[in-house]
């Protein structure tokens, strides 16, 4: 019954501070968008882009002694480019140029007299891209020409080497339609994390982490408010107020991760992968390690100051050392990171949003629980060894 | 009947002996004192009487029950007002007492009557859903005490409980501990200030070093200290004549003067005052004012130590 009371009583003390609400529900949240939105560049993936069909001008015209070209109508006519660029005749450049400003076009194409005739020859050819106002207009069909380009400057080096009979070579046959390049994805079933997830787990391992911080607080505000001595005056056993007080501490640990999870899914699309189960384990795991963590470290110092700093220091060097700051070299990863927590929990949680085989998930959670047992371990004898009195 | 009974009690920290075989019963009913200067062994002895501290030798019982073997069944007995705030800045008055009062096993309408009870008697019953970090120092002392004895223990325990607080806060904790006693509660108070000690306490044990040197009424210890009482005079004009004549009288023991203070050490002062005014008119020597020193606690101790309680 004492425990129980000790236990409500302390998260009641918890959920008032106004501190604790800040730091461990607040921050990591704050932290998961910051750097999610603004290191997308760095981690992962962002989701597919639409691109919409470019609107492109071609001045593309006959003249007395030359057709047009023929290179580049086959080019526009080609039916994987219909979704990608709109072509549009025009009858000059000055057309195109007006249509530009007017933001009728998002790009223009100039192909000077005589084209094909040039290419084939081997002879200096040269077309001209005018770029529109959109800067995404213009990448898409950059591309597309850029493309194109590579295409002519291959006819041409052939047809400069080879004569003009070696351009047979360059009309496609169907042989041909295997693609020497496959797009890979990360995950087994085809997904790959964003960087919000990446975040979204990295500061949910920080975080967890620093719910020792929280035991630490708990422990040393008992003695440094000197509760613990009307406390240990009290017909209280100290295992029932030690077990009392983590309880309390755990308790907010679980909703915090909950809230983070939770929140993080419902307000930034985190998705945390398809085993619930087994994240809720981790998260438990991860709770444990962190609160007997903190204990080993806090029985050993007289002043809690010193205590959180040695804390806060492990929690940051192990966050870092697990690439869960910015990733890191794949050697360093597997060299240092193994001997931190967050390693453990970061490749598996990433694993069940990637949708690993749960095969390989297995030895992380076997890890884990040996952490949490020689942590647990350890917590125990500095218990009995130091106590928890005043 | 004994209440609590400490039996050739040792301790040591770091070597040095903290509490040096001390022995004391405390009566039940009784409002016991327990004086001494900072670093004399009260606060140690209260902490071992508690079951906070373990002994190194000799035995503590608490209604019979031994600390060493049983300390919840003692604690339970126990209230105790530490010396130091222990106080939830975050919880209410009512919420902290509450939290206490559950501890000791007081539970649903119980429970409620006597955290009401508890502020009553502390004059905290209009402050109950304020938070501690709104109080006064005299209030949290009093809070502090509310939430030691809303459990109704048969002995309190008061670790100078007036310290660093206004005259009307400290005289409301001395009445409230007369009240307690008179309650039906043993009480015992540990202070530095002698007079606080005087005033409430039916027995007053003095300690040095670790020792007992002095246990008794006030009464009985006061008829310890030697029995000579001082009379100070400050005059002017203090001649050689005059403190002559003052050495010859036959009632007085010596004569001390420093500066224009003349201090007179005799048995007693009753029917030598008018020779002593008498003596100073006849040699011009001019009284500014003149007081009779009457032997106390302080004395006691300053006479049993060589200290003054406070150094």
């Amino acid at each position: 019954m004492n425990t129980w009371t000790i236990m409500t009583y302390e998260l009641r003390r918890l959920f008032r501070s106004r501190s604790l609400l800040l730091n461990q529900f607040l921050l990591p949240l704050l932290l998961i968008f910051l750097l999610g939105t603004s290191l997308s560049g760095v981690v992962g993936n962002q989701s597919n882009q639409t691109i919409h069909s470019v609107r492109v001008g071609v001045v593309n015209l006959p003249t007395k002694n030359t057709s047009e070209s023929a290179l580049v109508a086959d080019f526009l006519a080609t039916p994987e480019l219909q979704d990608i660029i709109i072509p549009i005749s025009l009858p000059s450049r000055e057309a195109a140029e007006s249509g530009l400003r007017a933001g009728k076009y998002g790009y223009a194409v100039i192909v000077p007299p005589g084209f094909d005739q040039k290419v084939q020859n081997g002879e200096q050819a040269q077309l001209e891209f005018i770029l529109g106002k959109d800067h995404t207009n213009n990448l898409v069909a950059g591309t597309v020409f850029d493309n194109f380009v590579d295409h002519i400057n291959d006819i041409q080096a052939a047809a400069s080497i080879l004569g003009p009979e070696s351009l047979a070579a360059f009309t496609p046959s169907n042989e041909d339609t295997l693609s020497p390049l496959k797009l890979g994805e990360l995950g087994e079933d085809g997904g790959s994390y964003s960087a919000t997830q990446f975040y979204a787990v990295s500061m949910l391992l920080m975080f967890l982490l620093y719910c020792g911080l929280t035991v630490n607080i708990s422990l040393f505000n008992e003695k440094e408010e000197h509760t613990l001595f009307r406390l240990n005056s009290m017909p209280v056993k100290g295992s029932q107020l030690f077990i009392g007080k983590m309880l309390g501490v755990g308790t907010v640990s679980i909703v915090q991760c909950s809230a983070i999870i939770l929140l993080s899914h419902w307000l930034y699309g985190v998705y945390w992968g398809n085993r619930p189960v087994l994240l809720i384990l981790f998260c438990l795991l991860m709770i444990i390690a962190s609160m007997t963590l903190s204990i080993v470290v806090s029985m050993f110092f007289k002043s809690g100051a010193s205590a959180r700093s040695v804390i806060t220091v492990l929690t940051v060097c192990m966050t870092f050392l697990s690439g869960g700051m910015a990733p890191l070299p794949e050697s360093w990863v597997n060299t240092v990171g193994p001997f931190t927590i967050n390693h453990w929990m970061m490749q598996a949680i990433l694993g069940m949003m990637l949708h690993v085989d749960v095969s390989k998930i297995m030895p992380n959670l076997l890890a884990m629980a040996l952490i949490c047992v020689v942590l647990f371990g350890a917590a125990l004898s500095s218990y009995r060894k130091v106590g928890y009195h005043a | 009947m004994a209440l609590a009974v400490l039996t050739d009690v040792v301790k040591r920290y770091d070597g040095k002996l903290t509490v040096d075989h001390l022995n004391v019963s405390i009566q039940e009913g009784e409002i016991f004192g327990l004086l001494g200067p900072n670093g004399a062994g009260k606060s140690t002895t209260i902490s071992m009487l508690c079951g906070l501290l373990p002994i190194d030798s000799g035995s503590i019982e608490v209604d019979g029950i031994s600390v060493a073997a049983n300390p919840i069944e003692v604690k339970r007995r126990i209230g105790l007002v530490p010396q130091d705030l222990a106080l939830y800045d975050v919880m209410t008055a009512a919420e902290n007492v509450t939290f206490f009062g559950k501890l000791y096993g007081l539970r649903g309408k119980l429970l409620k009557e006597r955290v009401e009870e508890a502020l009553a008697f502390t004059g905290l019953s209009d402050r109950a859903k304020d938070k501690p970090s709104s109080f006064s120092g005299g209030m949290k002392r009093r809070l502090n005490i509310a939430c030691a004895i809303m459990h109704r223990p048969r002995l309190i325990i008061m670790d100078e409980p007036t310290v660093g607080i206004d005259p009307q806060s400290r005289n409301h904790i001395l009445e409230s501990v007369k009240k307690l006693n008179q309650l039906g509660s043993t009480v015992i108070y540990t202070s530095h200030y002698m007079e606080e000690v005087a005033a409430i306490c039916d027995r007053v044990a003095i300690m040095d070093k670790g020792h007992i040197i002095a246990c008794g009424t006030e009464k009985e210890l006061r008829e310890r200290v030697a029995r000579e009482e001082k009379i100070v005079i400050k005059a002017s004009n203090i001649n050689p004549g005059l403190i002559q004549e003052l050495g010859l009288h036959p009632r007085i023991n010596r004569v001390e003067v420093r500066e224009d203070v003349v201090e007179i050490y005799l048995p007693s002062s009753q029917g030598e005052l008018q020779d002593i005014l008498f003596i100073f008119a006849k040699h011009e020597g001019i009284i500014a004012s003149l007081h009779v020193d009457e032997p106390n606690l302080e004395t006691l101790f300053l006479s049993l130590t060589g200290r003054s309680l406070r150094d």
